[in-house]
């Protein structure tokens, strides 16, 4: 008897417990809870998809993800946000749709979820994210509508976020004593020495093809050399002296690039430099989880990374995706979890050690993370400098980009003069900005 | 009285669904495209949410020196194809029109190109066009020529856009133009010989006049088609280098994702149907006129 007593206590012990556990656990209420969410195909998620078990075994949220191609990604967003009820409870966004949703008002302002006491985390400690890539990615409505400042306000958390590096082949520059650039001048002396120390080897790869990615090679010139597309008054300033120097560099780097560079994209750029044919590579982190990979690359172990070079300023591209909330979101509390979840200092660790590109300062300079991934710590050194104003972030940037990636490619290949193609940008660009309605204060 | 209506009705009865679906299928879709040509509408916004612009997107367009750049790609590009993919075809069907033997599976191996999946005819081709890897280019190398650069430079990207084509649509023709020989009436083609035609006569003066009407559907066909071929581009030069190979097609398609202008999208495919239309007219015109002409003919050689 006694001793059947004692097991009852036991027993109501035991449950008491596990009852005050239950208190504690902020995940409770949303047990069994299915989300979906809607990823990219990405290096960066594909990592995600490894730690993601984790967050069900956690919390006991059942995650779905529907994984699509970037571009496809984004069309179906489109569609998917105008209805009154959404299938996504989590999206993963580029940043250059941060401008079309925010201004369709489509996502959800996430200060009323950081203000909640029952979902905040309290230790997720905000301020190690990188500043560079909320202010590009998360926030919209402060300084010139899509930047942080003081009337702004956060709309997604950065996750698979991207600055750009310069990668370079130790061995070539051990073979002639190459100084690793720090300049823009450097850089570009190196670019086209570097084909005739070693002939048949382009100095830099560079992405070219007509369109976005000459756009994006220009710009990411553009920002360290001093420019910008716009002035404070969203005058096209492209075609000014700074504007005109960055597409002279890139007009160089195509010129001493592997052949065929005018109408790289940034797969064949990427492939040039893993195929051993260019010497250094400046663009997308993304890119460097490739070059160890035997499948894919001819120069293991002989590649090493070294800041963006600075012109005037530093100043290193952001941009990738960041996770954000739809309006028409069915489980929004606890896709609100997930996404803090996801975004928090351990499964940042987590997801970096998979593969992925960290959003957070300390998991760049974590020990365990640099181990695996030697070029972390000057990942997160170059990060410093990512500079979120870099392009501008507006609904009709997607025009103007393909104007101006269209005129270069007509640079790089039809010998168009520099400064009368940015005119011909700059004078384009005022006139889709007038209709845009951006002068009417003026 | 009531029977009498219910019978004057019968057959519009009949007629009912073909003409709903009609409405549904054909009308409804067109319609919506020429009102979304007159919105202001971006994909992030419902169609109803669009403000209303009128002719706007339509005058825009006229003053784009990118949409009227394309559409001289356009024009250039479908022009040149048709005229090249006919030749050939049209040729091909006359040598292999006769029992030689194998020509079964010669036919057969003919017509393979157009079967296989427009993006992959696009990333084949743009392969082969690699600038140091592709076959071209090394064959060429291994000759002692210079390398070619096929995409990389305005002229020639078009150039090696049109081979693309030519390559895979030249079946189509082909096949059509072979259909159209064989059911050719013998007599005609025997009275020639008996009249002493050679070879070339033959063509010139029987098969060709006689294939006529099949042929200028299928140039029709071809030349519709040429107008809205995308994938193939849009894999090997995605419009580039500069604007040297984006058809009208492919700018539709980035203006409504790139620069999300779906009522400017709209704008410019009922610019792209309007000049098929006329061109539809055209032929149709033709063909009415050259019955006619044959007809009259006829009537003459029958009184004569």
């Amino acid at each position: 008897m006694l001793k059947r007593t004692t097991q009852v206590a036991v027993t109501a012990g035991a449950m008491v417990l596990a009852a005050g556990t239950a208190i504690a656990d902020p995940y409770e209420p949303y047990r069994g809870q299915t989300l979906v969410a809607n990823f990219p195909a990405h290096p960066h998620y594909t990592a995600v998809m490894q730690v993601l078990s984790d967050f069900t075994e956690e919390t006991g949220i059942e995650v779905e993800v529907d994984l699509l191609q970037y571009l496809k990604m984004r069309e179906k967003q489109t569609l998917e946000l105008t209805k009154n009820s959404g299938d996504y409870d989590l999206i993963a966004y580029v940043v250059f749709s941060k401008a079309d949703y925010v201004y369709a008002d489509q996502l959800e302002n996430l200060a009323k979820y950081f203000m909640n006491p029952r979902l905040a985390d309290p230790d997720y400690d905000a301020e190690d994210l990188i500043d560079g890539y909320v202010g590009n990615i998360g926030i919209a409505g402060g300084e010139k509508g899509y930047l942080p400042g003081p009337t702004g306000s956060l709309f997604g958390i950065p996750f698979g976020s991207e600055t750009s590096i310069l990668g370079y082949r130790k061995d070539i520059f051990d073979k002639h004593d190459l100084k690793v650039p720090e300049t823009y001048d450097e850089l570009l002396e190196l670019a086209c020495l570097i084909p005739e120390l070693e002939p048949g080897m382009g100095g830099l790869a560079s992405r070219a093809a007509s369109g976005h990615h000459a756009s994006h090679a220009f710009l990411l010139h553009l920002a360290p050399l001093g420019g910008r597309i716009f002035d404070e008054n969203w005058e096209p300033i492209v075609n000014n002296e700074a504007g005109v120097a960055a597409a002279e560099a890139l007009k160089t780097f195509v010129d001493c690039g592997p052949e065929g560079a005018q109408t790289f994209g940034f797969a064949e750029a990427g492939a040039s430099f893993l195929q051993g044919q260019t010497a250094m590579f400046l663009d997308s982190t993304v890119f460097a989880g490739q070059v160890n990979d035997p499948e894919k690359s001819k120069v293991v172990g002989l590649v090493e990374w070294a800041p963006h070079p600075m012109g005037v300023r530093r100043g290193s591209q952001t941009g990738g995706f960041g996770i954000a909330i739809p309006k028409n979101a069915e489980n929004k509390e606890a896709a609100f979890l997930l996404m803090q979840w996801l975004t928090s200092k351990h499964a940042d660790k987590l997801i970096a050690l998979a593969g992925g590109n960290p959003s957070r300062y300390s998991t760049h300079a974590d020990a365990e993370v640099n181990k695996v991934y030697p070029h972390m710590a000057t990942f997160g050194e170059a990060l410093e400098y990512a500079d979120p104003d870099w392009r501008p972030i507006i609904p009709v940037w997607g025009k103007i980009n393909a104007d101006l990636g269209t005129a270069l490619s007509k640079v790089l290949t039809e010998d168009l003069d520099i400064q009368e193609a940015l005119d011909g940008v700059a004078e384009r660009t005022r006139a889709v900005m007038d209709e845009a309605g951006y002068y009417t204060w003026q | 009285m009531g029977a009498i209506t219910l019978g004057r009705m019968t057959p519009y009865v009949f007629l009912a669904p073909a003409a709903a679906f009609m409405i549904v299928g054909l009308l409804y879709p067109i319609g919506y495209m020429v009102y979304a040509s007159f919105l202001d509408w971006n994909p992030s916004q419902r169609i109803g949410e669009a403000e209303w612009i009128g002719l706007r997107n339509y005058v825009n367009l006229l003053q784009d020196d990118a949409f009227r750049e394309s559409m001289f790609v356009t024009l250039k590009f479908a022009s040149i194809v048709v005229s090249l993919e006919m030749l050939l075809g049209v040729g091909l069907a006359l040598l292999l029109d006769r029992e030689i033997r194998g020509v079964a599976v010669l036919r057969t191996i003919f017509i393979l190109p157009m079967m296989i999946a427009p993006i992959v005819v696009g990333l084949m081709w743009r392969y082969m066009y690699h600038p140091t890897v592709g076959i071209f280019n090394r064959t060429l190398e291994d000759w002692g020529f210079q390398p070619i650069p096929w995409l990389s430079d305005a002229n020639w990207a078009l150039t090696s856009v049109i081979i693309a084509d030519v390559w895979q649509w030249t079946p189509f023709i082909f096949i059509l133009a072979l259909a159209a020989l064989q059911s050719l009436p013998r007599s005609a083609l025997e009275a020639a010989r008996i009249d002493g035609a050679s070879a070339w006569q033959q063509i010139i003066y029987v098969k060709l006049p006689l294939m006529m009407p099949v042929l200028i559907v299928t140039a029709l066909l071809r030349l519709i088609d040429a107008f809205k071929v995308l994938e193939v581009i849009l894999v090997m030069t995605n419009g580039g280098p500069g604007l040297s190979t984006e058809i009208l097609a492919l700018r539709v398609y980035r203006t409504a994702s790139e620069f999300r202008e779906l009522g400017v999208a709209a704008a410019m495919s009922n610019y792209l149907l309007m000049l098929l239309l006329v061109l539809t007219v055209a032929m149709f015109i033709y063909n009415k006129v050259t019955e006619a002409r044959a007809a009259r003919l006829r009537q003459m050689a029958e009184k004569g």
